[in-house]
């Protein structure tokens, strides 16, 4: 019976998570209207300038299918794709900081081309990362011939701070920011069998700028009962 | 207990901790491979040669740990560096043309508006045991040199590149490390793609041939 409620613990164990709290900021002008994108498509693109930290591409990615799964007509360009389509143009030392600087590039007949081709009538950048604060506790694991277990408890803090900056591309302007922050603590008890309670930082961030940028980019969005 | 008393997992499961114990003090291979993206630009109306000697298309980088508990490291960027220029050089002028040795007097080689010699100058690296950020990162200068066909100078420059990746989505050091060469040598890439024809011994170059009008300058420079 013990073994049994040990067993139906440890499959339920991933299912626990911690809280996390979640701001969301938003300032956005000349929205796509209720006729949404039509055939135009979106990208969203990691700001990668800061020397310490990096956006990273799985929240970049993660922002993308939260849109594009959410409203199907949104066609979403991945971000390597857009990349690699317009080397260099779009690498960390080259990449547009100024809407304006779009300009300078569509000044290329290719570049010009290739923005044609792929359709692209809003450009995301994303700029921001997701850091662990404050770790405290210990755990001490071993393994003997007789089994493996561990013993101890940490805790530490993720926050999240991403701001998404959004360029209307047919009029190479700024149309809106909109930025979040998330924070949240997880544990991890550990008696034989170490139980990871996670909060879900990220994903809760990227929820958030998802669900923001679906308000700005979908007329279905938010869906009315 | 004796050993024969152990059940299976425990049978299996200590000699590969022990194992992975071990290779943590051994040396980190990282093999760099990877395809690159042709650059999307106006091709420069010239026909460049390309040579690269053995350091460079073999290049790796070896650093030997400095205490017990530091492993050492071998970087091996040899292929991924030839393929990257191939791909470079052959979006950013109308046709490449490889060497059939280094240009130099009484060397045979085919004729071409000048010859570009890239070679790796310094590589580093570093890693969050290095620096305690978690970010791993490679840093590589290039020394850059155009010559004539005879082996005649007309540019010689140096060029740096800089890769970084978080620690986040990758699984281990190595695959880290990799992961930044790439980001590098795509630097590199867009480093020389928009910065060659501003290099001024080479816009100086460009503006005696009597083929190296406006419209090929403005090629590389969107």
């Amino acid at each position: 019976m013990n073994l049994r409620g040990l067993a139906i613990g440890a499959c339920l164990l991933p299912w626990l998570a911690g809280c996390v709290n979640s701001t969301v900021d938003q300032m956005v002008f000349n929205t796509p209207g209720a006729e949404g994108i039509g055939d135009a498509s979106v990208v969203i693109l990691g700001r990668r300038h800061a020397s310490d930290y990096e956006t990273e591409p799985d929240f970049i990615r993660c922002v993308g299918n939260h849109v594009s799964s959410r409203d199907e007509s949104i066609s979403v360009i991945g971000e390597l794709e857009f990349l690699n389509a317009l080397y260099p143009w779009f690498e960390p030392r080259t990449a547009p900081l100024r809407p304006a600087d779009l300009e300078r590039l569509l000044e290329h007949d290719d570049v010009a081309r290739t923005f044609a081709n792929l359709q692209t009538q809003y450009m995301i950048w994303i700029d921001g990362s997701t850091v662990r604060n404050d770790s405290a506790g210990s755990m001490t694991c071993g393994i003997g011939p007789g089994g493996a277990g561990c013993f101890g408890f940490g805790t530490w803090s993720n926050d999240a701070n991403y701001e998404a900056t959004i360029w209307d591309f047919s009029n190479r302007a700024e149309v809106g920011r909109i930025s979040t922050t998330a924070s949240g603590q997880s544990y991890m008890p550990a008696v034989v069998v170490p139980i990871p309670i996670i909060a879900p930082v990220q994903g809760t961030a990227c929820d958030s700028i998802g669900d923001q940028l679906l308000e700005f980019l979908s007329p279905n969005y938010p869906e009315t009962p | 207990m004796s050993g024969s008393m152990t059940t299976g997992p425990e049978r299996w499961l200590a000699p590969i901790l022990l194992a992975l114990a071990l290779a943590a003090c051994g040396t980190k291979q990282v093999m760099v491979q990877s395809e690159f993206p042709s650059p999307v630009m106006n091709k420069l109306p010239l026909t460049i040669g390309v040579w690269y000697d053995d350091e460079f298309a073999n290049h790796e980088f070896f650093d030997e740990a400095s205490g017990r508990a530091e492993s050492s490291w071998l970087v091996n960027t040899g292929q991924a560096q030839v393929e990257l220029w191939d791909t470079l050089l052959k979006g950013m002028f109308r046709k490449v043309v490889y060497m059939n040795g280094k240009p130099g007097p009484g060397q045979m080689n085919p004729v071409v508006d000048a010859v570009l010699l890239p070679e790796v100058d310094e590589l580093q690296y570093a890693i969050p045991a290095h620096t305690n950020v978690k970010v791993y990162e490679i840093w590589m200068r290039y020394r850059l040199q155009l010559v004539t066909t005879g082996g005649e100078p007309i540019a010689d420059w140096t060029m740096p590149a800089y890769g970084k990746t978080p620690t986040a989505f990758m699984q281990s050091d190595e695959g880290a490390v990799r992961l930044a060469a790439i980001v590098a040598l795509r630097d590199a890439g867009a480093h020389f793609a928009s910065s060659f024809t501003r290099v001024p011994a080479v816009a100086q170059w460009l503006d005696s041939l009597p083929r190296a009008g406006e419209p090929a300058r403005q090629g590389a420079q969107p």
